[in-house]
């Protein structure tokens, strides 16, 4: 019997991975994601309108240009905008009766001001993009302040003391405190590392079950499956080998994943660790969080829990998959059947994502104990703080016993639901079923 | 040998079988015969164990049918019940290493039915590209691959041609040969008579007729009388014990209420000058069949 169990698991295993379509879906997705975390270069390599520099020509009666130039060159390094070109001019009315469409310049005159020490006028075709806007605001308010400064007469260190932020110092009691930005960040982290691919595997975990069982059952090929191993050997076998795709697969992304970065990595002629760090702003944030020690070392005391209550999370949404596919008929039910399922997910990955706005939520923290939802609220209550190890410890502990009681009598129904072909009276057998040992 | 006792199974409270009981030895071909809805299905799935009986045993050589007996066992099934995704290959390999079987022998077992089938060069298409016939063929190769000694056949000869009929009937009865007690169910009469040593004709689960067919022949009087000539159905139908009187394209066939009304007949007929047949027949099996299931309807 071990050996036709061991035979399902990699008969069901051929059949997901020894495909053309398997194979196909993951040059795709090999091409996709390696496209997506170089999209920056893709974007540049193909140009555009994006690339021209604008020209910013300033017409200058207070003589401010030298500092409008540093300070404007300051403001757009930091925004990473080095597509502008900065140029004095003294008469702007040639410029102003060319502008058209195609135009790649604007003109600005500084004006001064006798209340507010300076105004600025742009003269351009259309409305300038947001950020050019922005620079030239910021840029003048600087200019301004300055100009305030200079006429009250003040000594370089007055100027350092009221320009300066203020100096907010913090006490905190608690050795193990973090900052509510640090723990805020450190949630975020964990979904998108953790939460957000789970959620993406577990979906295709419930429809590669749904499948394959509806499969089995309209071909009637369940008859002679089950008449010769047991109905719980067969659910089991369903259940491992749909875990060990999802496993395989997620494997499978994080090699694509590495592949784009060694990528990235040769474009730019940078380490792979800097490539990494460079692939999008978010990316770079979380690694930079989990690099803090603190929330490093609860991250991995943490992790072996975290990674028993995702296990069991999977189990248990496989278990419920393989009970509702054994109850329907074919693949257009099931696919009915399995949105109440996707249901629960995406409420679990809202409340996650809910948690660290609504801290110390009391109905928030609830859930967290509910299975099927606790592995995506859980994890991030913990990393918020809201949730110690040893709760942490009692939602999984939770999870696991749902989970043998889910699969328990949930084998009560798949025994009866495999070889029932009609759906008449179908809630009466579930019921019956779960009755009979 | 397969031993059924006393077997009773509800579907809540409709009764699908009733108390029934039949024995198949080793080397016997038994036929388990009904309309639609007479329990035949459920009757085999109690004997492989995908349905659990209310009452009764079901042993298979003394011991009762668990998932160590299930190697033993060949089951064809009614309706397809094929992966139409597979090979003809992988869909052996699959089922046969269910039986129980190791590779090697398995694809020993495939090249020769294969061969024997006249199917070798199908052995790498997918099952959805065959035919109906070769459907037929592949999921019969798939209930005797592991040489089964317990084999039950459904409805084997469904969408299979004349002359692969008859290579199936041979089959079967090379495994006859072999000691194993083979139950089968059909509606086509001819097929079951041709080879049906022992039969059941279940109505509404329960057993009106159990037997030899030879037994069960010499027990239903009635007898057949083939007629060719110059001979009116009237003048048929006036004679004592004549029941009714068939005509068809090339005979008359007069039933007769047993076979002592045979000298009736015969006084009449010899008296006509163009006879050229005069032949007594036992009834058929579709005869008896239908004569069976009607009184149990009409009961």
């Amino acid at each position: 019997m071990k050996n036709k169990f061991y035979f399902l698991i990699k008969q069901s295993l051929k059949k997901k991975i020894d495909t053309k379509w398997f194979k196909v879906a993951n040059v795709i997705l090999a091409i996709l994601l390696i496209g997506i975390l170089n999209i920056d270069r893709i974007v540049s390599f193909f140009g555009g309108d994006f690339e021209e520099k604008t020209t910013i020509y300033v017409k200058d009666s207070l003589d401010l240009f030298p500092s409008f130039v540093a300070s404007f060159t300051e403001s757009a390094s930091l925004l990473k905008a080095d597509n502008y070109e900065l140029k004095q001019i003294t008469e702007e009315e040639t410029l102003k009766n060319d502008l058209t469409a195609e135009s790649d310049y604007i003109i600005l005159e500084l004006l001064p001001d006798s209340k507010e020490y300076l105004k600025g006028h742009i003269i351009s075709f259309e409305q300038p993009n947001t950020i050019t806007e922005e620079l030239i605001r910021s840029t003048l308010t600087t200019l301004k302040t300055n100009l305030a400064i200079k006429e009250l007469a003040l000594t370089p260190e007055e100027i350092t003391a009221l320009t300066s932020s203020v100096t907010l110092d913090t006490t905190l009691t608690n050795p193990d405190a973090k900052t509510t930005e640090e723990k805020q960040t450190a949630s975020l982290g964990l979904i998108m590392i953790l939460i957000i691919p789970c959620f993406f595997l577990i979906t295709l975990l419930v429809q590669m079950i749904g499948a394959e069982i509806n499969d089995e059952k309209s071909t009637r090929s369940m008859e002679i499956i089950i008449s010769n191993v047991s109905p719980k050997i067969h659910f089991l076998s369903k259940i491992i080998a749909s875990n060990i795709f999802v496993i395989f697969q997620s494997f499978l992304v994080l090699g694509y994943l590495v592949i784009a970065m060694l990528i990235r990595s040769i474009i730019n002629h940078t380490s792979l660790a800097l490539a990494s760090a460079s692939a999008t702003n978010s990316l770079t944030e979380i690694i930079q969080i989990f690099t803090n020690q603190n929330i490093l070392n609860i991250f991995l005391k943490g992790l072996p829990i975290i990674l028993i209550l995702f296990l069991l999370s999977f189990i248990l949404y496989a278990v419920v998959s393989g009970v509702l596919a054994s109850m329907t008929t074919s693949i257009e039910d099931f696919q009915q059947l399995q949105a109440p399922l996707m249901i629960i997910l995406v409420l679990g990955y809202y409340l996650a994502l809910m948690a660290s706005a609504f801290e110390g939520s009391i109905f928030i923290k609830i859930t967290a104990y509910i299975p099927m939802l606790s592995f995506l609220i859980a994890p991030t209550l913990y990393m918020l703080g809201q949730l110690s190890l040893i709760e942490l410890l009692i939602t999984t502990s939770i999870t696991g016993a749902f989970t043998w009681l889910a699969f328990k009598y949930g084998l009560r129904i798949y025994k009866v639901g495999i070889l029932n072909y009609s759906s008449s009276k179908l809630w009466k057998k579930i019921f019956k079923s779960l009755r009979e040992k | 040998m397969i031993e059924v006792k006393h077997v009773t199974k509800y579907y809540d409270n409709f009764l699908a079988v009733d108390d029934l009981s039949f024995t198949v030895n080793d080397g016997e071909i038994f036929g388990l015969l009904g309309v639609n809805g007479a329990g035949k299905t459920t009757t085999f799935r109690m004997i492989i164990g995908l349905l659990e009986k209310n009452k009764g045993t079901i042993l298979l050589d003394g011991q009762p049918i668990d998932y160590n007996q299930t190697d033993k066992i060949g089951f064809l099934t009614e309706e397809r019940s094929l992966l139409t995704k597979l090979t003809v290959k992988e869909q052996i390999i699959y089922y046969a290493t269910l039986k129980g079987m190791k590779k090697n022998q398995i694809l020993a077992k495939l090249d020769y039915w294969l061969k024997r089938f006249g199917m070798e060069e199908t052995k790498n298409q997918k099952i959805k590209e065959l035919s109906k016939g070769n459907q037929q063929k592949i999921q019969f190769i798939t209930a005797i691959i592991n040489e089964p000694k317990l084999l039950i056949l459904d409805e084997p000869f469904t969408g299979l041609d004349p002359l692969n009929v008859d290579l199936f009937m041979k089959i079967i009865r090379e495994f006859k040969e072999k000691g194993s007690s083979i139950i089968f169910s059909s509606h086509r009469m001819e097929h079951v008579e041709l080879f049906c040593e022992k039969l059941v004709i279940l109505v509404k689960g329960k057993s009106v007729l159990q037997g030899k067919l030879t037994d069960i022949k010499k027990d239903y009087q009635k007898k057949n009388i083939h007629i060719v000539g110059n001979i009116s159905k009237e003048e048929l139908k006036q004679i004592p014990g004549v029941l009714n009187v068939l005509e068809t394209a090339q005979e008359i066939i007069v039933n007769i209420k047993d076979d002592s009304y045979i000298k009736d007949v015969f006084k009449i007929v010899r008296q006509k000058e163009s006879i050229t047949k005069f032949l007594v027949e036992d009834p058929t099996l579709n005869e008896i069949f239908l004569s069976k299931v009607g009184e149990a309807y009409e009961k």
